[in-house]
């Protein structure tokens, strides 16, 4: 415990004291997979785009950046970060959403499988179709996905406020990433009670995306409900007080 | 060669060397007679999804027909044998090979993969014609009900050239016509391992012969299940032996080239192998020394990864199709990814494309 206690004053007071002295500095012990860094340490950067820049053409600003990352030491790149063209900021959140016990591999293999199996489902269809329809199918499982976790993200929410011994259903306004983090989580448990036993996660995923997608199933309709509580509740939005 | 503004489809059944590259389309109507069994699974979810089934012309297939359209069929049976890497394409150039034998209306012998035979058998009889032998009855009349949709026209073309006793009461005479065995081995379960041993003598005998003489094809996947080990246990949990199987030893004996009038096309499989690494793919390494021994001499048809022009064909074939929906792999940096993360391997292509 004493040891633990004198790194974290050490760090502070290294922290404390970069407005002072910023010097090329190594640590003893070198930090691996932490999360937890001195505040000396800068980001990795993983677009490609970024080094492939010639050296004329670099911005002032750029020419300082590289110059300091020659120097200062930069963290590790935690394992879902890339520079794969392929690379989707919200499937990855979705992705790490669905993982248990930090297994991302099933998760991942989840994920993908959920993909192909909208993208065969909508492709058979497609081609299956007469030539007038087939412009309005879409095929694409990316934008199937992105477009129906629109759908699913309330656009007010409801906070549980105490007033005068009594707790009220107020309706407040949600951040991007509350948003986001509700639409997720809504259609992961929904996947995971609601259907039958015998499905495969993949299946029972890809069905209610597709249903999300053409704003029905039921991970829309709980968005509908949370909507309309809060309308109901709209008498108590003077409770909020930010 | 002339670089294609995209991919070819062609509509020949004897497809040469202008082709290489190509995808030729199988009709719709040859899936359910030709391919009932013997396609893999991946390959039968596109053709669904696609509403088409189109192969692409490879180097093997090619060799392969060429090979069977110059050999001499009054001599003893030549044996090929496909070997490759796991996932480079050595079961689809075996139906395509087969495809192309039975539109050149060829009998054709296939069995989609020998290592079903040796593992995962619930029932177990012991043999009623050899007391040392054990009869696998469902998957006997599986392959019965799958080699009678396959040839439905021979049935009753080949007549039996022996008498066949199965019970007390019943037999099958000479001269009636394979059809009727077939349908006895679909409907009998118990006796259905023998009646597949009866049905690849008869076949055997008469595939050479002058009167009525039909080009037989022995298309077997997976080959190198047929010696080894199995998983089989008998009842007082001993390893049961491949030769103890009916079925394992009638196919044997139909892989050794003392018939003639047609041919022996072979694949090695990693895949379902049972006790073999997943690193080996050459033919010493999967047949074993007794395997090498009794297909010693064959024919070695090495299957390699898409060449440059191949994986060409097959991305522009996706893009055709509507497969590769994510926007960033219809442009040259996804395509360079593409090559990237699959070294240009068929299966872990089709693989990525899935979900991209």
């Amino acid at each position: 415990m004493a040891s633990t206690s004198g790194l974290r004053t050490t760090l502070s007071k290294m922290a404390a004291s970069l407005t002072g002295l910023l010097k090329p500095w190594t640590p003893r012990v070198l930090l691996v997979r932490w999360s937890r860094y001195n505040p000396y340490y800068l980001e990795p950067e993983p677009r490609k785009e970024v080094y492939h820049i010639p050296e004329t053409e670099l911005t002032p600003e750029q020419k300082e950046e590289r110059e300091l990352k020659s120097v200062r030491p930069i963290k590790a790149a935690t394992n879902s970060v890339t520079s794969s063209v392929f690379n989707d900021p919200v499937l990855s959140k979705f992705v790490n959403m669905m993982m248990k016990d930090g297994d991302k591999i099933i998760a991942k293999g989840i994920i993908t499988q959920t993909l192909e199996n909208m993208k065969r489902k909508q492709v058979e269809k497609y081609h299956k179709a007469p030539e007038g329809k087939k412009a309005e199918i879409e095929c694409n499982p990316y934008a199937i996905f992105h477009q129906a976790l629109e759908n699913c993200k309330p656009v007010i929410g409801l906070a549980s406020i105490q007033k005068g011994g009594k707790f009220y259903q107020v309706p407040i306004p949600l951040t991007d990433n509350r948003r986001r983090f509700l639409a997720m989580k809504w259609m992961i448990t929904e996947c995971r009670d609601n259907k039958h036993r015998r499905t495969l996660m993949y299946e029972k995923l890809s069905q209610e995306l597709l249903a999300a997608f053409s704003k029905e199933g039921n991970v829309v309709k709980r968005k509908h409900e949370l909507h309309k509580m809060a309308e109901s509740n709209r008498a108590y939005a003077h409770y909020r007080w930010w | 060669m002339l670089l294609l503004a995209g991919p070819c489809f062609i509509f020949v059944a004897k497809p040469t060397e202008q082709h290489l590259g190509q995808y030729y389309t199988v009709p719709p109507s040859h899936f359910h007679t030709v391919f009932p069994h013997g396609l893999p699974p991946r390959y039968q979810q596109q053709v669904k999804t696609f509403n088409e089934g189109c192969v692409m012309v490879r180097q093997p297939a090619l060799e392969l027909i060429s090979h069977l359209k110059r050999a001499d069929y009054s001599k003893p049976t030549l044996r090929y044998l496909l070997y490759g890497v796991k996932g480079s394409g050595k079961t689809m150039s075996l139906c395509h090979t087969v495809h192309y034998c039975s539109t050149q209306g060829w009998l054709v012998l296939h069995i989609p993969d020998a290592h079903l035979w040796v593992k995962n058998c619930k029932e177990l009889l012991p043999s009623s014609y050899h007391a040392s032998r054990f009869d696998q009855p469902i998957q006997a009349s599986n392959w019965l009900r799958n080699f009678r949709t396959t040839n439905e026209h021979f049935l009753s073309k080949i007549k039996l050239r022996q008498r066949y006793v199965w019970t007390k009461r019943e037999s099958t005479e000479e001269g009636r016509p394979l059809g009727e065995l077939v349908d006895m081995g679909v409907s009998r379960v118990k006796s259905s391992s023998d009646v597949v041993g009866a049905v690849l003598k008869e076949l055997r005998l008469q595939a050479g012969g002058t009167e009525g003489g039909f080009r037989l094809a022995v298309a077997v996947d997976g080959v190198n299940g047929l010696w080894g080990r199995t998983t089989l246990k008998k009842e007082d949990k001993s390893p049961v032996a491949p030769e103890e199987l009916t079925l394992v030893h009638n196919l044997r004996k139909m892989i050794n080239n003392d018939w003639c009038g047609g041919a022996v096309i072979a694949t090695l499989s990693q895949t379902g192998s049972l006790y073999a690494p997943s690193s080996a793919y050459l033919p010493q390494e999967l047949l074993g020394e007794e395997g090498f021994d009794s297909m010693d001499p064959f024919v070695p048809v090495p299957v390699s990864l898409y060449s440059e022009k191949e994986f060409e064909s097959c991305y522009l074939y996706y893009l055709d199709r509507h497969w590769l929906q994510h926007p960033h792999s219809q442009t040259e940096e996804g395509k360079k990814e593409l090559i990237f993360l699959s070294n240009r391997n068929p299966s872990v292509l089709e693989r990525l494309c899935a979900f991209l």
